[in-house]
């Protein structure tokens, strides 16, 4: 809690809390997320605006912006790899 | 002729336009920058009698740039202690444009000139909530100016205007879009004591939404939308209701109306209202469409449009979508920067708490393309206002 009594943002937002995010992108277009890490993207209906806006999120909850230009080129093909790559974004190095 | 009876309420001051002749001794050419009504006003009859060249505009807007920037083109700053220092140009007055595009321009008017209005009017109690020195608030000092009839009613704060319209019986009141979607929030109660005979919006884009609460709230008013600006003038004025004016009118011999053009999606007037140092046909940089048979005016080009992946979307599209929702009173709509797609929709609204972001995307998803639906949504507890009385929407 900050010295004005508002919420402090979160440093980095764990496996568990990115996941809770992304069921609730998922669920705002009526969509489930399935269990476990391995299920594709393309079969949950998951696309590139759906991730933007799940890195908004992010964004949102730690109160600052990702570092798009930091990372390599990557496959993002799964919901495993989608988890470990805002994980990675989250780091300040 | 000056319509010296008419009313002035001027925050707590009652007066009128008579009680104002030589209530002020001012320089030539001068720069008033004032938030006091009566001053602003005391400096309009003293043009109209004197002819002194002159700039109004509120204090507020007047940052350091701006100030030496007066300075350099020779006007006086009165409460500064500044002298003018080059001779006065008898009867210019200078509107500063609202910035919406930029830093604040001059623009160069006659009183004739923005005196829009001349022929006899039923007679009104006006509320006047603009800031001094804006083109709409010319517009209504010259319509009490020039017509028998047109009593003005300035309030001591803009927050105040609903229990000051109450009080002095107001009849008649001029706002932008975002004024009174934040009356129809803020003061509905208060909106309720009202016997409104006219309604005017203008300012901002006028969309059907609006339209519609306002005829909902004053079924019996006349309600007025105006498209005008410091450069352009009064250009169109529309008093049927409907968002967007007739297609028949583009193009049409334009005698001493507005010629009216739309050219690769931007409006483009020619007006016998404009500015003394603008173009006979201005481009206004306002994306036109045209939609059955009106033409809307959605927002500017540009500023509009927002790069979701590589295909185009319209802000103004997206916010119309939104304010449909019986539940949105207020709406902005920008692009965000975002992974993989550059920018994607976003939003910040109000609402009447009854609706979350969730419904709201929803609601856009059920009526607009993947790409337009807002992907970031911010819900903000009230209406931020500007000075000018817009929202940057």
């Amino acid at each position: 809690m900050n010295s004005d009594g508002s919420a402090a943002p979160i440093s980095a937002l764990n496996r568990d809390q990115l996941r809770e995010l992304l069921t609730q992108v998922l669920a705002a277009q009526g969509k489930d997320l399935p269990a476990g890490e391995s299920a594709e993207l393309a079969a949950i209906g998951f696309r590139s605006l759906d991730f933007s806006e799940l890195a908004l999120r992010v964004e949102d909850e730690i109160g600052r912006e990702l570092n798009f230009d930091a990372p390599g080129l990557r496959t993002i093909r799964t919901v495993g790899d989608v988890l470990d790559f805002l994980t990675e974004l989250q780091d300040p190095a | 002729m000056i319509a010296a009876n008419n009313r002035l309420q001027l925050g707590e001051i009652a007066t009128s336009w008579a009680d104002l002749a030589d209530a002020a001794s001012l320089p030539d050419p001068v720069a008033v920058c004032t938030d006091d009504p009566t001053t602003a006003f005391a400096a309009v009859r003293h043009h109209a009698d004197h002819g002194t060249e002159l700039l109004v505009a509120a204090r507020s807007r007047i940052d350091e740039t701006l100030r030496a920037e007066l300075i350099e083109a020779g006007f006086a700053l009165p409460d500064d202690g500044v002298p003018a220092h080059r001779a006065a140009d008898p009867g210019r007055l200078w509107l500063l444009t609202s910035g919406s595009t930029g830093r604040p321009k001059r623009v160069a008017h006659t009183l004739a000139g923005l005196t829009t209005v001349t022929a006899p009017q039923p007679p009104r109690v006006w509320l006047c909530p603009y800031s001094p020195g804006s083109y709409a608030w010319w517009q209504l000092v010259t319509l009490s100016l020039a017509v028998p009839g047109q009593d003005l009613v300035v309030p001591s704060t803009v927050d105040d205007w609903a229990a000051a319209a109450v009080a002095h019986r107001v009849t008649a009141v001029s706002g932008t879009p975002t004024f009174w979607r934040q009356a129809l929030y803020r003061h509905g109660d208060e909106l309720a004591g009202l016997a409104l005979a006219q309604v005017t919006l203008g300012g901002e884009p006028v969309d059907q939404p609006i339209l519609d609460a306002l005829r909902a709230a004053f079924p019996t008013a006349r309600i007025s939308w105006i498209y005008a600006s410091s450069e352009v003038g009064a250009a169109v004025v529309v008093h049927d209701g409907r968002a967007g004016f007739p297609a028949s009118w583009l193009d049409r011999a334009a005698g001493d109306r507005p010629r009216l053009s739309v050219v690769d999606g931007e409006l483009l007037v020619g007006s016998p209202h404009r500015g003394l140092d603008q173009p006979e046909l201005i481009r206004t940089g306002d994306r036109a469409q045209l939609s059955g048979d009106r033409v809307l005016l959605p927002g500017r080009l540009g500023h509009d449009e927002i790069n979701v992946g590589g295909t185009k979307v319209s802000a103004g599209a997206v916010r119309e979508v939104l304010l449909g929702h019986p539940a949105v009173r207020w709406a902005r709509v920008t692009g965000r920067r975002a992974p993989l797609v550059g920018q994607v929709v976003s939003a910040e609204i109000v609402t009447d708490g009854s609706v979350d972001s969730v419904d709201l995307q929803r609601f856009a998803g059920e009526r607009l393309a993947e790409t337009a639906v807002p992907r970031h949504i911010r819900i903000l507890s009230e209406i931020p206002v500007k000075e000018t009385l817009k929202s940057d929407v």
